[in-house]
């Protein structure tokens, strides 16, 4: 349509925008990473501390990719499945970490279970950490990650409808027997897909991680937290090296996303329109 | 605006398009190009609009060689199959859009648009339709508007994609007329695309008959329909029925009918082609003996179906006569009735090129 | 009338969902949701206005928070509108055009998604840090990016990218071309037709992308920590002045930041919610 000229044009604009902001960051991680030799690339990511940081990050995913995935799939099954009023007011606080600060996220839990919290003076006369400690870090990396799975598998499941439930349903199968037989199986890609966002997040969650953790070395350090550490200490080229490995965290990210993308092409961009999603069922 | 495609040719990869095609249209005709699917008659349509480049060949527009102009300087009105609205423009803004956009020394003042498109409008009758939106509007309305707005920028040649597909019988009908007539009082050179023969005959001054890429034939809807060329255009443009042709003796048979007197060889093994009202019925004896096995009324016409001797049962002949001849004589099914022939053209069996 | 051999109808003028777990499954989302989501929150609006509403007033009009407030938000917006122009123009080439290693750049526009605040910030301020690769020309261009609040304004493009391309790009593919072909056989230029025909339609997409960017940018904490100066009324988000105060035990101070980040967001997002309805009715019309 426009002239080859104005296209050239704008394919290089769009590049240079891209290579500035997106290219370059990621480049100078891993640049800077090595920047001191490959020597102390690993004496960087085998520092005890930074093995323990990774440790409490892996323990944290652990705990809270699950978690939210079952909330996921049952918040998933309520709305897809059911009408009932009220559902987009459910959608839309489904959404409702996405507009909160890290920062906040973490707060509020420390207004709940800190020292000076509601739950603080319980929790201290029976000597039950909280915050500043690893279940902080969970509840605060749970608040910030549940919405992955959930708005994922909304779309999917609202796309295949009741149909093959009813089905089995009619066939004689129980409503456990439909789930794991019928429903997981029809939704394994976007479920995938959700956990895999859900992960990277939680992997990553800095703001508010830092609010609860406390930061206590070789305790409540996560990954993130020991980079900040890191760089704050100067220590730059040992800061990136930790970093570099959250980068290849993300790129693997990127490239499972890619195939499953490649696999369901319905997952594509699904989870930012679970927004209009909202505002079409209110309209 | 004449029109004249010289040798022009597009392929689609391995697809032939259009293949070497030669077509003259004076100004001020209305032709229907008329082809089933895939017989490359919407791409002809769009290298004529500029919408698509030909591989080779030319495209000249009054004379001047416009093959690689650019569609927005052949001043060529198209209409879409799906009208192609602007969904967030009203009516109004659709139709005065082609105005709105010219440069600035030919644009007109706001007051002439509005004039203008107020009375394009009143044309097509949406006059009261002016602040509505698409979406609002129903399949016939639409397209209506889809032609006040290409007609706004006063084009020589208008071009319609299958204009009337998506419409019920009832509208198609009437925006046939419309069409008809805006043409004789707008005098604009238009070619429109259809694969219904019974459109391209009530509508256009000419047909081409388009198949896989050529032209089959070209000629006025009476001569297209009457005198076809090929088996191809015989079947396309109307009801057929098909007998093969028997040679014995050196005289032609059609079943027991001897045709010898227009019968020139063909080629080998004939079929004949025969139109339904072209087949003659009666009681009275000595014709090919033939028995009524379903009689239906379809309006103006009465259609009888019949088992020919001879015929395979699953092969009935199919004649029409007019409900008067019908109300006359009162055919029953089951009646064993005598056919002659008053019209017949022969092919070679295997032309359906 | 079949009797199901399940419990029978209470409601007999309500048809019984046939698939069972309607109670299991939305009873353990609003438990789930009130356990991490509804109850921690009130905590701050109970927190905030605890002390009463006068405090929260003297707390929240305070000269060094409202300035983080200013910030914050401010370069949300702005970050958030250059995404917009940038946005729409990625997602442009990147529907319509072809070139080498497409398919590579577009999965890497989800890159923000995916990589770790905290890394991300560390790597644009090393980028843009008066050294850096860019920073270092830029500097010769007399513009100062890391340790300024536009190097916060560069760390919220970055966090940005990714929703408004790929809140376009689903609607770049859906435009019916037919209708840009129609605005060109109507005389309309390229520009025309972008103009007039095109971006119309994009409009809703387009304040969704923007509206999704600038809520992220406004929380943003990890990217922008380490390229923004953190100099108190200069370039200081207000995260981290809820944070400072957190460390003093100013519990009250915090909240009442983190209530008054709360209820602005809120009324933008009802701001943009509205406009977004004007929009798609204007120009939706399916």
């Amino acid at each position: 349509m426009s002239s080859r000229l104005g296209r050239l044009l704008l394919i290089a604009l769009a590049l240079v925008f891209l290579a500035m902001f997106l290219v370059l960051p990621l480049i100078i991680v891993f640049v800077e990473a090595l920047s001191k030799g490959f020597g102390a690339y690993l004496a960087a990511v085998s520092d005890p501390l930074a093995l323990a940081a990774v440790q409490l990050t892996l323990l944290v995913a652990a705990i809270t990719v699950p978690l939210n995935m079952i909330f996921g799939i049952a918040a998933a099954w309520a709305i897809a499945k059911f009408d009932f009023r009220g559902k987009s007011a459910l959608i839309t606080l489904i959404d409702l970490p996405f507009a909160v600060s890290p920062v906040i996220a973490g707060l509020i839990f420390i207004l709940v279970f800190g020292g000076n919290g509601w739950f603080g003076g319980w929790l201290q006369a029976h000597g039950v950490h909280v915050v500043f400690a690893v279940p902080g870090i969970v509840l605060a990396t749970i608040f910030v990650t549940f919405p992955f799975v959930a708005r994922e598998l909304i779309p999917v499941m609202q796309a295949q409808g009741k149909d093959d439930e009813e089905t089995a349903l009619s066939l004689g199968a129980d409503g456990w027997q439909t789930f794991w037989r019928v429903t997981l199986p029809n939704i394994r890609w976007g479920l995938l897909y959700g956990v895999l966002l859900c992960n990277a997040r939680a992997m990553g969650e800095f703001g508010a991680v830092s609010v609860v953790s406390g930061h206590v070395r070789g305790l409540t350090n996560t990954m993130p937290l020991h980079v900040e550490i890191l760089y704050n200490e100067y220590n730059v080229a040992a800061a990136f090296s930790v970093a570099s490995l959250l980068a290849l965290l993300a790129l693997l990210t990127l490239a499972a996303k890619s195939l499953l993308e490649s696999r369901a092409p319905e997952l594509r961009r699904r989870a930012h329109q679970s927004r209009d999603l909202a505002r079409r069922e209110r309209v | 605006m004449s029109i004249s495609l010289r040798q022009v040719s597009k392929r689609f990869g391995s697809y032939a398009g259009i293949a070497d095609l030669d077509l003259e249209v004076p100004t001020g005709a209305l032709l229907a190009v008329l082809g089933p699917s895939g017989c490359g008659k919407t791409t002809l349509l769009r290298i004529i609009a500029g919408l698509e480049t030909p591989d080779s060949g030319q495209v000249l527009l009054d004379g001047r060689d416009a093959t690689h102009w650019p569609v927005r300087d052949r001043k060529v009105g198209f209409v879409f199959q799906h009208y192609a609205l602007f969904r967030h423009m009203s009516v109004f803004e659709n139709v005065a859009f082609g105005l709105k956009v010219k440069p600035r020394r030919e644009r007109l003042a706001a007051a002439a648009i509005a004039a203008k498109v107020g009375s394009l409008l009143e044309l097509v009758q949406l006059g009261w339709a002016r602040e509505r939106y698409p979406a609002q509007l129903s399949g016939g309305q639409r397209q209506r508007v889809a032609l006040a707005r290409a007609l706004a920028v006063d084009p020589q040649l208008l071009l319609l994609d299958e204009p009337f597909g998506a419409l019920d019988t009832q509208v198609r009908h009437e925006l046939r007329r419309w069409l008809r007539r805006l043409h004789d009082e707008l005098h604009f050179t238009s070619i429109f695309v259809t694969h219904d023969q019974q459109e391209a005959i009530e509508v256009a001054d000419a047909i081409v008959v388009l198949n896989k890429g050529h032209i089959e034939q070209s000629g006025i809807p009476g001569d297209v329909y009457d005198l076809p060329r090929s088996a191809f255009v015989h079947r396309f443009l109307g009801q057929v029925n098909e007998v093969p042709v028997a040679r014995r003796d050196g005289r032609a048979y059609i079943g027991p009918l001897d045709i010898s007197a227009n019968a020139e060889a063909a080629g080998d093994g004939e079929i004949a082609l025969i139109r339904p009202h072209e087949i003659e019925i009666s009681r009275e004896a000595g014709g090919w003996s033939a028995t009524i096995l379903a009689v239906r009324v379809i309006g103006p016409i009465v259609r009888l179906e019949l088992r020919a001797e001879g015929r395979p049962a699953n092969e009935p002949l199919e004649v029409e006569i007019s409900r008067e001849r019908y109300a006359a004589e009162h055919f029953g099914h089951g009646e064993t009735v005598s056919l002659r022939l008053r019209r017949w053209q022969l092919y070679p069996a295997e032309s359906n090129a | 009338m079949a009797r199901s051999a399940s419990a029978t109808n209470k409601h007999p003028n309500k048809p019984r969902p046939t698939i069972p777990g309607f109670g299991l499954t939305l009873g353990y989302t609003m438990l789930y949701l009130s356990l991490i989501v509804l109850i921690p929150l009130s905590s701050v609006f109970i927190r905030g206005f605890g002390p009463g509403l006068g405090h929260f007033w003297d707390v929240v009009t305070g000269a060094r928070v409202l300035a983080s407030l200013r910030l914050s938000f401010g370069a949300a917006l702005i970050a958030a509108a250059a995404n917009a122009f940038f946005g729409l123009i990625v997602a442009w080439v990147l529907t319509r055009y072809e070139f080498p290693f497409k398919r590579i750049i577009d999965a890497m526009v989800d890159l923000p998604f995916a990589l770790p605040t905290a890394v991300a910030g560390i790597a644009l301020t090393t980028l843009y840090a008066p050294h850096g690769w860019l920073g270092g020309t830029l500097l010769s261009l007399g513009i100062k990016v890391a340790y300024t609040p536009l190097g916060i304004v560069v760390a919220l493009l970055f966090i940005g990218l990714p929703f408004v391309v790929r809140t376009l790009q689903p609607a770049l593919e859906e435009l019916d071309w037919e209708v840009e072909q129609a605005a060109a056989t109507l005389g309309a230029n390229a520009w025309q037709t972008f103009a007039r025909v095109i971006l119309p339609a994009l409009w809703p997409p387009l304040l969704t992308g923007f509206a999704l960017a600038f809520a992220r940018g406004v929380g943003e904490y990890g990217s922008v920590i380490f390229i923004a100066g953190n100099r108190p009324m200069k370039s200081e988000i207000a995260p981290l002045l809820i944070i400072t105060k957190l460390e003093q035990y100013d519990y009250a101070g915090a909240t009442a930041i983190a209530v008054a980040m709360l209820v602005i967001s809120f009324l933008l997002m009802l701001a943009i919610n509205a406009l977004q309805g004007w929009a798609l009715a204007r120009h939706g019309g399916r």
